[in-house]
């Protein structure tokens, strides 16, 4: 005989924990989620450095592809807020081969540092920088007392 | 061309947060139709003159050289400004001298030509 009992049952052992194994490979598949929802939770869009300066607080967002009626920018209630959409650009007739890209709404509430003069904030797009300057409130500016000689 | 991906980064990385690392590799999207293979890369802060592409035999290199850091005390930092850097291995049947490349806000769009064996063709029944 060339297959003997023992074989036989070694094979169906085999068998068993190969679907055992399937089995668990398919749980985690599906328990895992969808690679794009784990992408936006990570990280918020668009990142922001900010800066300070002698009269102004200076916030850089980084918006890659951006132009000027995809983003507004607006001071509320002592934050800045960033709020916009990068839509799909998927050129007609092509199909996707690699997706690291993906459309996103955006909105980023950014508590400002202290108080701003909200009438002279200014914001400028340039190679997909977005940088808005808020000059700081006159009453918080260091003032220059003169001194007077009696 | 074949069915797998037509340009695949050989280092797959997206931007990490390594402070010993001096590039990060770009989020990148890649198209293709029968004429040509369209790579879109996100290079935000970098101009256009600053854009390098580098193609030698089957391999394309992109380096987006991005301008030293603000020296102003920092309130936030989100994102590190280092150069843009990844390489990609060209398929067959690209057209590598004609190659063309543009920058338009933030982003590069890399246009890889098939050579003309590699399109696909109908061919007429007499």
């Amino acid at each position: 005989m060339v297959i003997g009992f023992g074989d036989f049952d070694d094979t169906f052992r085999a068998l068993d924990l190969l679907q055992r194994r399937m089995d668990r490979v398919l749980y985690d598949w599906r328990a895992a989620p969808p690679l794009e929802r784990v992408r936006r939770q990570k990280s918020p869009w668009p990142l922001v450095n900010a800066f300070e300066t002698k009269e102004s607080f200076v916030y850089k967002a980084e918006v890659p592809g951006l132009a000027q009626g995809d983003v507004s920018v607006t001071v509320e209630d002592e934050a800045l807020v960033l709020r916009g959409e990068r839509k799909a650009d998927i050129p007609d007739g092509y199909e996707i081969r690699l997706r690291e890209r993906p459309p996103v709404a955006f909105t980023r509430k950014l508590a400002l540092a202290g108080k701003v003069d909200s009438d002279a904030v200014t914001a400028e797009l340039k190679d997909g920088i977005l940088t808005v300057t808020l000059p700081k409130a006159k009453e918080t500016l260091p003032r220059q007392i003169a001194v007077k000689a009696l | 061309m074949s069915d797998e991906a037509a340009v695949q980064g050989t280092n797959g990385s997206l931007r990490t947060r390594n402070p010993f690392q001096r590039s990060v590799a770009p989020p990148v999207d890649v198209f293709e139709n029968g004429d040509e293979v369209l790579l879109v890369a996100d290079v935000p802060g970098v101009p256009g003159e600053a854009i390098d592409i580098r193609v030698d035999s089957d391999t394309l290199t992109l380096e987006a050289k991005r301008q030293p850091a603000d020296a102003s005390p920092a309130l936030a930092r989100e994102y590190d400004e280092r150069s843009f850097v990844r390489t990609f291995r060209i398929p067959a049947g690209i057209d590598a001298a004609n190659i063309r490349a543009e920058a338009k806000r933030g982003t590069v769009v890399v246009r890889l030509p098939k050579a003309a064996a590699a399109k696909p063709r109908k061919i007429a029944v007499r």
